[in-house]
């Protein structure tokens, strides 16, 4: 990249030096498909069915079918109702979109018959505002809500399960981790599975490792769901990221069998950076990816660019188009986690930018992940969004009368659940003969802000401890055991709880959380009615909702000033 | 209108209200529908776990003094089923398919899942690997759907190139 320009005008040096100006900007360039919905080889809208089978999709012939196209073609697309769907007027569809009086149910079901192309050509009429309006009235779940990620830099057990508890009593409905050093990945997970449940039950937490090593954590016990099961929209960077269609297929039935909740992972950009866009447009590939997890018969997608955001978001409309494609997912059925993930930009306007939309609109998770710690310890290279944000997060939700999914706290409360959970995972690694926690970590993670406050672990002791343990397959059940014997039944009680949710699979519905009365909300019997005002999810509909969210410690009384 | 019609035709309204609230309890032959969602608040009786414990029979106390274990604590290829039909009730005739085919891979042991997932990557396998794969399946796990998604998938690797 150029060095940066030395002004002569005072004022454009200020301005060079901004934050702003410390992110790439690329011009469109859609021979290789860096552009967010012009690719040069963007195809047209069209659709042929012979006996029940597609046989042309957007002027490919079926024997020209990648794996992709013959996929969305055959597991997606309806035929019967593709051939209404088809032959609508795309701006008619798209008026649809954003007018409250056609209820959700309908656009659901006139997006059964799109085609890759008229997905695109409907959504890409919509401007910001009308972008949001449609995800407002057809995400899937009425209430929104929130995913943290919770890592820190060295892996360490008793800050992570801290952070986590404390991440459940500020209101997340998900935490996913991943690891420093990837054999950790298990004993993450641990951390995860008794720290979430400390405040309350009903945090759902995954962890963010290879496909395979992920699917034997859920099997184990030792997760609830996984979301880092990636998929692509050409056949090349498929088979690049080791998997088809096929395969993914498989592995979501495999999770669903083990009582696992699932959702897939796409976003813009992977295509275009794996060098396999084929002219196409970032958003194009993307809505692909959308249908495929449809047709594999996936309840959720993450998207919204996601790791990818950093080639999506340098281009002209690329934050318009990353939210097109949260829309999409949307209209899809699926439940939405809608990225504002990974860091983007250092500039503090622009990350709000891109983020506060989708709040106000709502989503089944607005983040996916919020960085539950600082952001050195965010092993997902950053988040959009960390701890330092939390009180600016707060205020907004209070500000503008908006539920964020999350909820003021004290430090009292903090200090309390931080405590717990920190002299919980000492007591599991105690009784499972790990490497000693000492009190003096149980300490200093209970009023840590970041691993730069507790003191260092010996991670090879740490590293043969998770090996061993997935040796002796050491399950969720072995960790119930170990705090039901050392004096903390409640988690313990509350762990076997999230077992039974897998018994029963509730949660394995489209956009499914657990709040914490232990209910299962789903798009099922929570599914988004909104039809404008006076319907929806709306806080003047929840006073105690709202009354949660505008006390923040922060606000004087008239007494204060007595 | 008087008083005592539109009274009438308020415990109408409440009665067909009350209907479409009730679950298909009491008719064992219908299928689930989104009134009985979620099964764990709406039919717990019909739940059991894959090892066949009602729910009543599961406590923390069991799970300490070792009656209860893992694999005690997973889902029941006919709980599966009947998410299967609520999909379909909601119009998720894909997501009811993946629960069917995820009913039948309860049977499967999980290294076995494993093993499968890995060899249904790309470049893993010959064609005829697959279709053994798939053999197996049917007749050893009665898993006729997933081994209907391998053998599409040894066909479309033969085709894209995909096979070792």
């Amino acid at each position: 990249m150029a060095e940066r320009k030395e002004f002569k005008n005072k004022r454009f040096q200020i301005l060079s030096e901004k934050p702003v100006n410390r992110h790439t900007y690329l011009k469109d360039w859609p021979e290789v498909g860096i552009t967010a919905h012009d690719g040069v080889n963007d195809p047209k809208p069209s659709i042929k069915i012979e006996n029940g089978l597609v046989v042309e999709m957007d002027g490919t012939r079926r024997e020209d079918f990648d794996m992709i196209e013959r996929f969305v073609a055959d597991y997606f697309i309806d035929p019967e109702q593709a051939e209404k769907s088809m032959t609508m007027d795309s701006t008619a569809i798209a008026k649809m979109l954003v007018d409250i009086c056609v209820p959700r149910e309908e656009i659901i079901q006139i997006a059964k018959g799109f085609t890759p192309a008229k997905f695109k050509e409907v959504v890409t009429q919509l401007d910001e505002c009308e972008i949001m309006m449609g995800i407002h009235k057809l995400r899937a779940r009425k209430r929104p809500g929130n995913q943290c990620h919770c890592t820190n830099e060295p892996d360490n057990p008793v800050q992570m399960a801290a952070d986590c508890a404390e991440a459940r009593l500020r209101g997340f409905d998900e935490a996913e981790a991943t690891t420093g050093v990837a054999p950790i990945a298990p004993l993450n997970s641990v951390a995860l599975l008794v720290g979430g449940q400390v405040p309350n039950v009903g945090l759902l937490c995954q962890n963010a490792v290879e496909e395979a090593v992920e699917l034997q954590l859920g099997m184990r016990g030792l997760t609830t769901y996984a979301e880092t099961v990636s998929v692509y929209g050409t056949e090349r960077v498929f088979a690049d990221g080791d998997d088809t269609p096929w395969s993914k297929m498989f592995l979501a039935s495999a999770y669903a069998s083990r009582g696992l909740k699932l959702r897939f992972t796409s976003g813009s950009g992977s295509e275009v950076q794996m060098g396999a866009a084929e002219g196409k447009s970032m958003l194009y590939h993307e809505i692909k990816c959308i249908m495929l997890t449809r047709g594999a018969g996936v309840q959720g997608l993450q998207n919204g660019a996601v790791s990818c955001n950093g080639i999506a978001m340098s281009v002209a409309g690329g934050v318009n188009s990353v939210h097109m494609e949260n829309l999409v997912t949307a209209m899809c059925d699926l439940e939405n986690a809608s990225s504002n993930d990974q860091i983007f930009s250092p500039s503090d306007l622009r990350r709000a930018a891109r983020t506060f939309p989708l709040m106000w609109a709502g989503t089944d998770f607005i983040f996916s992940g919020y960085g539950c710690m600082p952001n050195y310890d965010n092993m997902f290279a950053g988040a959009n969004f960390d701890s330092n944000d939390y009180d600016d997060y707060l205020v907004i939700q209070r500000d503008l009368v908006v539920d964020g999914g999350l909820r003021p706290v004290t430090e009292e409360e903090v200090t309390a659940v931080r405590n717990r959970a920190a002299r919980a995972i000492q007591a599991v690694y105690r009784e499972m003969g790990w490497p000693e926690i000492t009190d003096e970590e149980v300490e200093a993670a209970t009023y840590a802000n970041g691993s730069r406050d507790m003191p260092p672990r010996d991670i090879r002791a740490d590293l043969d401890a998770a090996r061993e343990m997935m040796k002796q397959r050491v399950t969720g059940v072995d960790i119930i055991r170990a705090l039901a014997k050392t004096g903390f039944e409640d988690i313990a009680e509350r762990i076997l709880k999230m077992q039974i949710h897998k018994i029963a699979g509730d949660f394995l519905h489209t956009s499914a959380i657990i709040t914490p009365e232990n209910k299962v909300l789903a798009a099922v019997n929570n599914l988004n009615d909104y039809q404008g005002p006076g319907t929806g999810y709306r806080l003047q509909f929840y006073p105690e909702r709202w009354n949660e969210i505008k006390s923040i410690p922060q606000e004087s009384s008239p007494e204060d000033y007595e | 209108m008087d008083a005592k019609n539109i009274e009438q035709i308020v415990k109408e309204v409440m009665k067909s209200m009350n209907n479409q609230g009730a679950p298909a309890q009491g008719n064992p032959g219908a299928k689930l529908t989104r009134r009985d969602f979620p099964l764990l608040e709406k039919r717990p009786e019909l739940l059991r776990s894959r090892s066949g414990l009602g729910l009543n029979e599961i406590n923390l106390d069991k799970v300490v003094k070792g009656e209860i274990n893992a694999e005690d604590l997973t889902i029941h290829p006919e709980t599966l089923e009947m998410h299967a039909q609520i999909c379909e009730d909601m119009g998720r005739n894909q997501m009811a398919a993946s629960f069917r085919r995820a009913a039948e891979l309860t049977a499967v042991p999980d290294e076995r899942i494993l093993e499968i997932y890995d060899q249904l990557r790309p470049y893993r396998c010959t064609k005829q690997e697959l279709l053994d794969i798939a053999e197996e399946l049917e007749t050893k796990y009665s898993a006729k759907m997933n081994a209907e998604l391998v053998r599409e998938a040894a066909e479309v690797y033969e085709q894209r190139e995909m096979l070792r």
